[in-house]
């Protein structure tokens, strides 16, 4: 025999909110902490490629401007892959000039798999054409 | 070809595959060999899940393998970076911060407490009560909000407990979140130790694990706890700052599925405990050894061995490094405690139930494929 002690559990219910969210509509707020796409800031980099060194998925590459750049940026800057990435937040950790940060952007999911990699400056055709 | 033919089964007898593909059983699966409604004997199929750590961390130095040790096992993340910490504060000698210490053990208890609800909701899915399974991943939820508050990720922390210390301190709302989180995971509690048929019709009596039969087949933790044997690292070997807490170990003498269903509950409970004792306990100063506060790239591990071992949620973990001086370690065996309960355990257990009783013995088990694996 089921004891009563339900009841009031029951009929309290009844008149509760429900534990979920309509998502599109409302969504839980994410704390400042929360790891997730990363924001690149090439006036602030030095091209030290400690983010590279430490990316334990090596997900992260040094790489040249392409020409259209190559006067204004001369030295390599670190190419992002997030396929590979982890969010571990160990490139925002060893960066000493905070270039790199990781924002609460969790809208990652793409059709398309090029907007994947995120290069250090805009894309140019030479890029996308390999 | 002709030896399979041979030990194919005969007249009534036939195959039946639980998993790899059985929504809840994890990427693990069982070959049970039938006889009408009766198991003959069972046989683990283990390996899908197999991502060779070992391997991988004689690749990766310390705090690299910190992010790597979450992921060994999904449902409990901290906890293994605790003792992927520990290992390494061992070697390289690290006194560890005292405000540290608290809130490593304060992120492992949380763990627990959400790897423990996790348990308590497919346990219920697999004897068919799925309120249970609802309520479950509802209310570990909250505990979720806390790690993404507090880490930064729902999930995996990425090496939130890392060597020398933790790589953040909490947030300053910290403390009152938690606690809000506890009284809700209390009400959850409240709700499981009503009195529940299902739980009653389906798992007293099944899988009775004897003390003796445990202790032979290598049971740690909540398992051989379940049969009668009062052992936990906690107590025996006290690491971090458990000997200085006041909680107790919960046992059950049946052995059988009901009573490890019981400890899992009762285990919750004496983890609040220890929660709302290091946070009222909770000491100001550094959270990190100053020379790790920026992750290192050439950092040397001294030579030398080590062997910790944990009391994480599915039992006794362990992890053996050996470090030749260089900044990788040179071997990480790690031990975990699920590889015993779901091959040798599972296997005896299994061998003359009725299929039906199936489910409710291996979730009953506390499984976790991720950690056996490895």
């Amino acid at each position: 025999m089921m004891k009563l002690g339900i009841l009031p559990k029951l009929l309290k219910n009844l008149f509760s909110k429900p534990m979920t969210v309509r998502f599109p509509h409302e969504s839980i707020p994410i704390p400042d902490r929360y790891r997730g796409e990363h924001a690149y800031d090439i006036d602030k980099c030095i091209s030290c490629g400690l983010c590279a060194k430490i990316c334990p998925n090596r997900a992260i590459e040094m790489v040249e401007a392409s020409k259209k750049y190559k006067d204004t940026c001369p030295k390599t800057y670190p190419k992002i892959d997030i396929g590979k990435c982890c969010f571990c937040g160990l490139c925002e950790d060893i960066c000493t000039k905070d270039a790199i940060r990781l924002t609460k952007n969790v809208f990652l999911s793409t059709f398309d798999h090029t907007n994947v990699i995120k290069y250090p400056m805009p894309k140019t055709e030479e890029q996308i054409n390999g | 070809m002709i030896e399979e033919m041979k030990s194919a089964p005969k007249g009534s007898e036939y195959d039946l595959y639980f998993g790899p593909a059985h929504p809840g059983s994890g990427n693990f699966g069982v070959k049970l060999k039938i006889d009408g409604e009766k198991v003959v004997s069972a046989r683990a199929d283990p390996g899908y899940l197999h991502r060779g750590f070992e391997k991988l961390m004689e690749y990766r130095t310390p705090i690299q393998n910190a992010v790597l040790s979450d992921r060994i096992c999904i449902l409990e993340p901290l906890n293994w970076n605790l003792i992927h910490a520990e290992a390494v504060d061992e070697l390289m000698d690290i006194d560890v911060p005292e405000r540290a210490k608290y809130l490593r053990v304060i992120m492992a208890e949380l763990s627990r407490i959400q790897s423990h609800i996790i348990w308590y909701g497919v346990f219920s899915k697999g004897i068919g009560f799925d309120t249970g399974f609802k309520m479950a991943f509802g209310y570990r939820d909250y505990i979720l909000d806390l790690f993404e508050l507090i880490t930064g990720g729902r999930v995996y922390p990425a090496g939130y407990i890392c060597p020398g210390g933790v790589r953040r301190d909490f947030p300053k709302n910290a403390k009152e979140k938690i606690l809000k989180v506890i009284d809700k995971i209390n009400d959850m509690i409240k709700l499981e130790e009503l009195e529940n048929p299902s739980m009653d019709a389906r798992a007293k009596g099944v899988g009775i694990l004897k003390v003796e039969d445990a202790i032979r087949l290598g049971a740690t933790g909540p398992v051989l706890r379940g049969s009668g044997m009062n052992t936990d690292v906690r107590k025996d070997e006290p690491y971090e700052i458990y000997d200085r807490l006041d909680f107790e170990v919960p046992i059950r003498k049946e052995g059988d599925a009901y009573a490890r269903y019981w400890i899992g509950i009762e285990e919750m409970k004496e983890s609040i405990k220890i929660v709302k004792q290091a946070l009222e306990n909770l000491p100001m100063g550094n959270v990190i050894v100053s020379n790790f506060k920026k992750p290192k790239l050439n950092v040397k591990i001294p030579e030398g061995e080590v062997y910790i071992r944990n009391e994480v949620a599915r039992g006794e973990a362990a992890v053996y490094m050996v470090s030749d001086g260089g900044s990788n370690p040179y071997r990480c065996k790690i031990r975990g405690p699920d590889f015993l309960h779901m091959i040798p355990v599972l296997e005896y257990l299994l061998k003359g139930v009725q299929i039906a009783d199936v489910p409710a013995i291996y979730w009953s088990l506390n499984i976790c494929p991720a950690d056996m694996d490895r």
